[in-house]
């Protein structure tokens, strides 16, 4: 999984290159991505006001927080642009349409008069979900798993497994729906799901 | 027999009395210990002619305080930092525990979890309410009380997941792990508070026996626990003929009427609710159902399928619906005649109705009764389609369309924006301008690269000069506040800087972190930490060398004491980082010292008494000299003492025994070798 390259084209979903293990069936179920976090520096200092007030889709509250919310609809991702000339991307559901929406927010800037560069693009989040179809009893995997586990009904309906290796929370429902994040890179979720599933059956 | 060697013949018969407190040796009678400290227990007599002993009471963990007859309003005065904490959080500790009603076991095992969380340093950063009420809520959780985050947090008028969110940490860090909350804890104390008189007891079985169900049918898993066992009360009430109102319930339970009442409909849903209640005390039902959640969902998922063939099948109905349109038409076009001239081209200009009859690619202009009905039928779909194209891009618009109508693409997208009907092509030029005088804009590496970016979209983000103004206008008003703020702090800087007592504030600075020393020995360690601290420039480091360059772990851990010895006759302020660094140089020799030493910290405060329980007096015999002479000059260096500790020492070769030994030959008798010594 480290070999894999970042951006595959966005239509084919990648399936991990581990070796098959006999003694377990790997499950047939692929987590879908669903939220990509990422930066990227433009290198120059920017005019928030500016950008705010020249920008369709941008709104600025310096009383409340010091960077431009703007907004593109496709694909559709909100961005965070401080004064510094940071930038940070959320929103998107795949690591290339993060990369466009980013160098589309890029350009946006660029437009409105201030050079702006694009360097350093990283991504620094990603957020996969899936079903497993079945339901989960809980509490039997705090008993049996309990350095990994966390289950608080008071607090959270979830129970939160911090897996070691890849290090990657989940969040696991016991509709049989399970939420992993803490991903830098799409193999890590799709391992992590790997190896969570023979825990969960 | 404390099993010593005596100096003067080497005999180990050695006799301790306890009452003149000396060690002697009964082979050659030399005196090893003098003035031993002994903990017997002395009478005084009463003026009433009883006896009672001799002695305070010393708090359990702190120092022992100096006695303030009526006073104790300073309590906290001279005293350390990490002391006053953990006294703070006994306080608060036993404060909220008792209104809670926890017993002292549990109060003492909080405190303890509190002491731990303090040396990890969890507290800073932190209110102290929120970390004690952790630490009683861990308590609850492992002692199985019925107690819940819920009364915690009404207790302090915190939010319950802030409280959460440090009691989770607090887990974390203590590597405790709670085990899971069981709803059945809780029946008996909301069994009680709903006041079910003689039948308490009955109620509360019937309740636990329907939770038990609620179990098995995957019910309570990821559910409030009160909730659930709201629900079971509330049941099981009405079973035993009680009129409890949900009301009542929720005010007891602490959750929402909604929760209740779904909780209620979930149990509904059972097959275990169609019982009667004398087959439910006797009979259980095999099967288990999923949980709620889990049928929720799979509901979901099939209706969305439903929906998906459903509109399928609407498409499919739509699609035939059209080709009999068009059979219809062609029939009825060969059986009529042709409309007139001028006729037709007025039905041909004009609005929309027309591009649908150009859609079925019927140039020609129809009866105006045919075209009615065929714009009737098609109104709604293509106003659909049409409006949606003039939001959206215009792709989304083509596609349903596309695949049946390929011709009608060009027609339907006639009436779609164009940056001129925008009013955006003022912008796009300045935008394009603005670019020409900016060429570096798009080449070498780190520049942007715009492949795959449509401009006339970016364009569609960015305002127009009227639009820009208006906004400008609207967001001046909406941040007044905000820019007049700042332009009056502009201003005071401005004036502080002329009058030249402008502070700047720089945002705080985290505290910089010492570099952990590196060092290769122990004595090493010790040097360079004394050199950073500089506790002292009385310390000879020639004569610590020395004591280094002798001897194998055994002299080491003797001058990890001396070092702690010196240091703790300075002064008080400076024991504590002295003690703590030297447990990083310490660590390497030996784990055994280890709690030697984190156990000094403790007992800081009573360093200027006589220590004759600590083990810390294991160093005591090269210190002692030290201590005497430490005001006057440095560390005196005695060698024919050493010799003396060496062989012990050197004997065993492991620093454990050597330990032990050193604890069992010093604890009563340092003087005693002192005076040898000289």
């Amino acid at each position: 999984p480290g070999t894999t390259p970042l951006y595959p084209s966005p239509m084919t979903p990648m399936t991990p290159i581990t070796p098959a293990t006999p003694a377990s069936e790997s499950s047939g179920i692929v987590p879908q991505l669903q939220n990509i976090v990422s930066t990227v520096n433009l290198g120059c200092k920017l005019d928030l006001k500016t950008i705010a007030l020249r920008a369709r889709n941008a709104e600025y509250n310096p009383k409340r927080f010091a960077a431009v919310i703007m907004r593109i609809r496709e694909p559709r991702t909100t961005a965070l642009i401080f004064s510094s000339g940071k930038m940070v991307c959320t929103g998107a559901k795949s690591e290339e349409q993060s990369r466009l929406a980013a160098r589309k927010y890029a350009r946006v800037v660029q437009k409105l008069g201030f050079p702006a560069k694009f360097l350093d693009f990283k991504i620094q989040n990603m957020v996969g979900s899936c079903d497993v179809k079945f339901p989960i009893r809980l509490e039997g995997l705090v008993l049996t798993h309990q350095q990994f586990s966390s289950y608080e009904p008071e607090l959270f309906p979830g129970l939160i497994y911090r897996m070691i290796k890849p290090r990657i929370v989940l969040l696991i429902f016991v509709s049989g729906k399970v939420v992993l994040t803490g991903a830098k890179v799409r193999a890590e979720i799709y391992e992590a799901f790997e190896n969570i599933y023979p825990i969960l059956k | 027999m404390t099993g010593r060697v005596c100096r003067g013949c080497g005999g180990t018969d050695i006799e301790l009395d306890a009452a003149r407190g000396d060690a002697v040796c009964t082979g050659c009678g030399s005196v090893l210990e003098d003035n031993i400290i002994v903990s017997e227990v002395q009478f005084v007599e009463n003026s009433g002619g009883g006896s009672s002993a001799v002695g305070q009471f010393v708090s359990l963990d702190g120092a022992g305080k100096t006695p303030t007859l009526g006073g104790g309003f300073h309590v906290n005065l001279g005293k350390e930092s990490r002391a006053q904490t953990l006294q703070n959080g006994r306080r608060q500790i036993h404060h909220l525990g008792n209104q809670l009603q926890l017993n002292q076991h549990c109060l003492d095992t909080a405190f303890n979890f509190f002491k731990m969380a303090v040396s990890k340093h969890l507290t800073r950063g932190r209110k102290m309410a929120h970390v004690i009420a952790a630490c009683l809520y861990l308590v609850c959780r492992t002692e199985g009380t019925p107690h819940m985050l819920l009364d915690l947090s009404d207790l302090l008028q915190v939010n319950v997941y802030v409280l959460g969110k440090t009691f989770l940490l607090l887990a974390r860090e203590l590597c405790i792990n709670a085990p899971a909350i069981d709803p059945c804890l809780y029946i008996p104390r909301f069994a009680h508070l709903l006041e079910f008189g003689e039948k308490n007891h009955e109620v509360s079985m019937t309740a636990l026996r329907l939770l038990q169900r609620m179990k098995r049918d995957w019910m309570h898993t990821g559910r409030r626990p009160s909730g659930l066992c709201g629900a079971a009360l509330l049941v099981a009430a009405r079973m035993h003929d009680f009129r409890r109102t949900v009301k009542e319930v929720i005010s007891v339970v602490k959750v929402c009427e909604s929760t209740l009442r779904k909780r209620l409909t979930e149990f509904e849903d059972t097959p275990t609710s169609q019982l009667t209640v004398d087959e439910f005390m006797k009979i259980d039902l095999e099967e288990e159902c999923d949980p709620p959640s889990y049928t929720a969902g799979q509901r979901k998922l099939r209706l969305k399928q439903l929906e998906q063939v459903l509109s399928k099948k609407l498409e499919e109905v739509e699609g035939e619906i059209s080709t009999y349109q068009d059979a219809i038409e062609n029939e009825l076009e060969s059986s009529r005649p042709k409309a007139k001239g001028a006729l037709a081209n007025l039905t041909r200009d004009g609005s929309v109705e027309d591009t649908t009859s150009s859609v079925f690619g019927e140039d020609d202009a129809e009866d105006e009764e045919l075209e009615a009905a065929a714009s009737h039928l098609n109104k709604d779909f293509y106003q659909e389609i049409l409006g949606s194209g003039l939001s959206s891009s215009s792709e989304g618009a083509g596609d349903p369309d596309g695949d049946t109508r390929p011709p009608a693409l060009e027609s339907l997208l006639g009436p779609l924006p164009t940056a001129a009907s925008l009013g955006i092509s003022d912008s796009i030029r300045e935008c394009i301008s603005s670019q020409s005088q900016d060429p570096t804009d798009a080449c070498g590496d780190g520049e942007l690269d715009l492949s795959g970016i449509d401009d006339l979209e970016i364009d569609r983000y960015i305002l127009n000069e009227a639009e820009a103004r208006v906004k400008a206008e609207l967001w001046m008003r909406e941040n007044a506040e905000y820019l007049r703020e700042q332009r009056e702090k502009e201003a005071r800087i401005a004036k502080e800087k002329e009058l030249g007592i402008y502070k700047e504030h720089k945002p705080k600075k985290s505290c910089k972190r010492r570099e952990p020393i590196q060092a290769s020995t122990a004595g090493e360690a010790i040097e360079k930490m004394l050199e950073q601290k500089k506790i002292s420039s009385k310390i000879n480091y020639s004569v610590l060398r020395d004591l280094n360059s002798k001897g194998g772990g055994g002299l080491q851990e003797e001058d990890a004491q001396p070092e702690g010895r010196t240091a703790t006759r300075k002064l008080s302020r400076r024991k504590t980082p002295a003690r703590r660094h030297r447990a990083d140089p310490v660590t390497g020799v030996g784990k055994r010292l280890r709690p030697m030493v984190s156990a000094q910290p403790a007992k800081k405060a009573a360093a200027g008494e006589p220590l004759p329980l600590s083990p810390s007096t294991l160093g005591a015999e090269p210190a002692r000299p030290t201590a005497v002479l430490v005001e006057s000059g440095p560390v005196s260096y005695h060698p024919e003492d050493d010799p003396d500790e060496d062989d012990p020492d050197e004997d065993d070769g492991e620093p454990c025994v050597s330990a032990l030994q050193m604890m069992g030959s010093g604890d009563y008798g340092c003087d005693g070798e002192e005076d040898d010594g000289y």
